[in-house]
């Protein structure tokens, strides 16, 4: 301590401490242990104690401190004894200690076991600063935190405690009356034992710090227990993982264990291995033995070896290229572990890039297009053979040259120019892919080529390499195509006449530019089916989409007609002729020429109108005069005939009759009578025809005939035929004009019945077939409005009519000229909508050849029907 | 039906019938002396308007169709003259819509051939007392 100013400015306690606090030398009184008659040494008990302590220090070192505190009291006869530690934060015991504590007391303080003094102000400290034996009394006086702790301390000495040199505390007993007084045997005793103590405490601080250190080492241990069961599961999990191969060997040549990796790298199985028949020794090629030798060596040197390739035999015979590691394993030195990396997959890579390498060679040495490398200042430094034929050089007298050597002169700069910015700033000045270009032969004949390159880096140089393919054939091809192109689109121009192509897969469609012209599509409009339907008259939509559906199906050329409805309503009236094809892949394509028909069928129309209106009026017309002649030449003997008559009546009931005038009038009846039945016979005459002609006939021809004939009107009405003709009919003998008019007549009947149908195809059936009893038979369906069944009997009869514009005349003639041929014509209603109408007529009828047989009035008018 | 009681002589009505068909001029003028009148035949209009006829004419019985000038063609003639004589057209035609065209042009009847006595009758009789 060097002084209670230091002290006070330390401590705040002694700051505050009331002016008067005894001064440190008033509660000394350490001198006068000397001047006190002095008790004589009591060595048998000092003996007994030391012992005591060190059995406590042996038995259980956690209670030496009691142990001290209670021999103290025991030698020196006092009221209580103890000890003071300084505090220890742990990391710099004995030396950063604030705080005494009291970590054990007997005696009358020993409730106190746990408190403590301040280092800097109190009587431990003050022992410690003057590092000798202090004897207070009373120092309440000056420490006043003392003054609770009772019983008051009459006298309390106070001894050093040492560790290591160190003093770390106090040992001390008090006395807390005046019965006894400490003397200078006491002081001796305090010193002898406190030196024991600080042995005993350092040893039991040997004794902890080996504990410790013991703790530290069995940790230490765990640990590395721990490292290496961790270690040991890698390894395990490395060995089943099955990437590596692993195995276990002996220098004897076994292999002892190995994992499946392993196995299937040398394709064993693990009965062989468990067999002992996979020995490494004979596992490897002879070749390579050498290299186990010098790895052997290794091993026994240093306990590993430096991996290395080697092949193993395959089980088939074939080798395994591996990387090879391993390692001794502790013991005698006999055993290893080794691990093997397939290197198969990384051998077959080389080969292949070495192959590819060898490829690329091939290709550019055998190319025809010129191959030329420069490096980059532009210098050839390889040319491939092709570029003889290419540019007349020797590929040998190029390398060397400026690549500008191979271009017109015209293009050199501009070459120099791209190609120093290209270098500078890797700023292309042109296509590095399929750039037309024009290029420089030896004979200095310039010629299109077509050029592709690319460029690679080797430290820090870059190569360039082109490939120049001559492309004056293609380009002149391509002036030819252009100009044939041109004189196809002129054609088509000047002929109305578009094309187009549709790939029925992909329905992918190109038009030429005058089927753009035609549809009045801009041409930069890609084409599809929806495109065209927008411009297909509404009318023949359905028409359209049956003839995308077939085509789609049938994959056989095909022929339509029809409108387009153009944006200004007006009308074109197209033709169109596919023809199917198989495209390079077998796809069906149609190829299609469209015709513009619009000013011919404009002109086609006018004259069938003129020509149906001139047909139905010369059928009526035809008919109602000739009924009205024929009436009208009747009625006129008829009247006389009635006239005469009646006047012959009333000549005979006149009074008296008039028989002269009677017989008169009879005379003048018979003679009307007489021209009437004259004039029958005149018509009778006149009807009867004897034009009818009878050959063998194919019906499938005359039907495909009346198909023909009709096939625009049915078009125009947008009837939708199919014709069903059986492929085997057999001839038949008839009248082949009057046939065709009644299957004319059956197809036009069926037409008109469909007339007002609009809410489904007017699908119009006609099918021929062999029938019963050497008969063939022809059917025409439509889905019209068909008739009332009880209609059935009377559409034969003459002037049976559902139709508006229809006379009737045409079922019952056409009945007629059928049963002249011995058949049968008769109309059954559909299941769905509409009637088929059939007739079936007999191959060969008898008599058929005498057509004298007179035919009736009706007949007449089958020209017009 | 009963028939005018007077028979011969000028003071019967006088009917004059034009027409082609000869049987028709043979037979008609018996039978309308049968019914008391008086009855000339010619055989085309042209020989009747160049007649001294056509005032005494009290009806006329006149087929429609003819070679030369028709029936109606006669009428519009007739009738342009400021000739009103009731007219019977008589026809062998069928065409039943001319029957309606006609009446609607002022003839007092039109007889289909053949027709019988008493519709001739019954056509001559309002002809020559309208009601």
């Amino acid at each position: 301590m060097t002084g209670p100013d230091k002290s006070r400015n330390d401590f705040p306690v002694e700051a505050s401490l009331p002016t008067g606090t005894a001064p440190l030398e008033s509660i000394l009184c350490t001198e006068e242990l000397q001047r006190r008659p002095s008790r004589p040494p009591d060595y048998e008990k000092e003996n007994r104690a030391l012992v005591k302590l060190v059995s406590a220090l042996a038995d259980s070192p956690s209670t030496i401190f009691q142990t001290l505190a209670e021999t103290i009291q025991d030698i020196t006869q006092c009221d209580s004894a103890g000890l003071s530690l300084l505090t220890k934060d742990g990391k710099t015991p004995h030396v950063e200690g604030q705080r005494f504590y009291w970590p054990a007391i007997c005696g009358m303080w020993n409730p106190h076991v746990g408190g403590g003094t301040p280092r800097n102000f109190g009587p431990c400290g003050d022992v410690l600063d003057r590092n000798r034996t202090l004897l207070f009394t009373h120092f309440e006086r000056r420490y006043p935190y003392l003054m609770p702790v009772s019983p008051a301390a009459e006298e309390c000495l106070l001894v050093p405690f040492y560790v290591d040199g160190q003093a770390v505390g106090t040992i001390w007993g008090i006395m807390h009356s005046d019965r006894r007084k400490f003397d200078a045997e006491d002081d001796r005793v305090m010193a002898s034992l406190g030196k024991f103590a600080s042995s005993a405490y350092q040893a039991r601080m040997h004794i902890e710090d080996l504990k410790f250190q013991v703790a530290e080492r069995e940790k230490a241990e765990a640990e590395v227990r721990e490292l290496a069961s961790g270690l040991e599961a890698k390894i395990r999990r490395l060995v089943e993982a099955n990437v590596v191969g692993i195995f276990m060997w002996n220098l004897g040549g076994a292999i002892t264990g190995a994992n499946e990796a392993f196995l299937r790298m040398v394709q064993y199985d693990r009965e062989d291995l468990v067999s002992g028949r996979l020995r490494w020794t004979e596992l490897t090629p002879a070749e390579w033995r050498g290299h186990d030798e010098r790895a052997i060596a290794d091993l026994k040197a240093t306990g590993i070896f430096q991996r290395y390739e080697k092949e193993y035999f395959r089980k088939d015979g074939s080798r395994a290229p591996v990387l090879l590691g391993g390692a001794l394993l502790e013991g005698d030195g006999n055993e290893g572990v080794a691990f093997a990396l397939d290197l198969s997959e990384q051998k077959r890579q080389e080969s292949a890039r070495l192959y590819s390498e060898e490829r690329y060679r091939v290709v550019v040495e055998t190319a025809s297009d010129a191959v030329v490398s420069i490096d980059d200042k532009g210098s050839i430094v390889f040319a491939n053979p092709a570029t003889a034929t290419v540019f007349g050089y020797d590929p040998a007298e190029l390398v060397g040259k400026p690549l500008t050597l191979l271009m017109p002169e015209y293009m050199r700069e501009l070459h120099q120019t791209g190609f120093q910015r290209y270098l500078a700033i890797g700023q292309r000045h042109m296509n590095w892919q399929g750039t037309e270009l024009t290029a420089l032969r030896r004979n200095g004949e310039e010629f299109p080529v077509e050029v592709s390159f690319g460029e690679i880096t080797r430290d820090g140089h870059k190569t360039f390499t082109g490939f120049l393919r001559d492309i004056s054939k293609r380009k002149q091809a391509e002036q030819a195509l252009r100009r044939s192109e041109a004189f196809l689109a002129e054609a088509q121009h000047l002929s109305h006449t578009g094309s187009f192509s549709w790939c029925v897969a992909t329905d992918e469609i190109t038009w030429s530019e005058q089927l753009y012209r035609i549809y009045e599509i801009e041409s930069s409009v890609p084409v599809t089916l929806e495109l065209i339907r927008t411009r297909v008259h509404p009318e023949d939509l359905t028409l359209y989409e049956r003839m995308v559906e077939d085509a789609r199906n049938g994959g056989s050329d095909f022929e339509w007609q029809y409108r387009l409805l153009m944006p200004d309503h007006s009308i074109k009236y197209m033709h169109a002729l596919a023809q199917a094809t198989r495209d390079q892949d077998g796809q069906l394509e149609y190829i299609a020429a469209v015709q513009d028909v619009t000013a011919r069928r404009l002109a086609e129309e006018a004259r069938d109108q003129a020509r149906s209106e001139l047909t139905h009026v010369a059928r009526v017309t035809s008919l109602g005069t000739l009924t009205a002649s024929i009436a009208h030449e009747l009625n006129q003997p008829l009247s006389g005939i009635v006239t005469n008559a009646s006047t012959c009546l009333r000549m005979l009931a006149a009074d008296p009759p008039n028989v002269d005038g009677a017989r008169e009038t009879a005379r003048r009846t018979i003679r009307d009578g007489n021209r009437a039945s004259e004039m029958i016979t005149r018509l009778r005459a006149l009807f009867t025809k004897k034009s009818a002609t009878t050959q063998s006939m194919d019906l499938n021809e005359a039907t495909r005939e009346v198909i023909a004939l009709s096939l625009s009107e049915l078009q125009k009405n947008r009837v939708i035929l199919r014709p069903e003709l059986a492929h085997d009919l057999p001839l038949v003998t008839g009248d082949r004009i009057q046939l065709q008019q009644v299957i004319l007549n059956l197809l036009r009947n069926a037409s008109d019945a469909m007339s007002t149908i609009d809410d489904r195809p007017r699908d119009l059936l006609i099918r021929t077939e062999p029938d019963d009893n050497d008969r063939v038979r022809l059917s025409v369906s439509d889905v019209g409005i068909g008739f009332e069944p009880q209609a059935a009997d009377k559409l034969f009869e003459a002037f049976y009519t559902t139709k508006n514009e229809g006379m009737g005349i045409g079922l019952s003639v056409s009945r007629s000229i059928v049963e002249r041929h011995y058949g049968r014509l008769w109309a059954t209603p559909n299941n769905g909508p509409g009637v088929t109408f059939s007739f079936s007529i007999p191959c060969t009828p008898e008599g058929l050849a005498d057509a004298e047989t007179p035919v009736n009035l009706t007949d007449l008018s089958a020209d017009a029907a | 039906m009963e028939p005018p009681q007077a028979r011969g002589g000028s003071d019967r009505p006088l009917l004059s019938v034009v027409d082609d068909d000869e049987s028709v001029r043979e037979s008609l003028p018996d039978l309308l002396r049968e019914f008391g009148f008086a009855a000339r035949t010619f055989s085309s209009a042209e020989e009747f308007l160049s007649s001294d006829c056509l005032d005494q004419t009290r009806c006329l019985i006149l087929d429609i169709a003819m070679p030369s000038t028709s029936g109606p063609e006669l009428q519009r003639e007739l009738k342009r003259r400021g000739q009103q004589i009731p007219i019977i057209f008589i026809t062998a035609s069928t065409d039943q819509t001319v029957r309606s065209r006609l009446l609607e042009q002022g003839a007092v009847s039109c007889l289909f051939k053949p027709f019988s006595d008493t519709a001739l009758l019954e056509a001559v009789s309002s002809a020559i007392h309208p009601k």
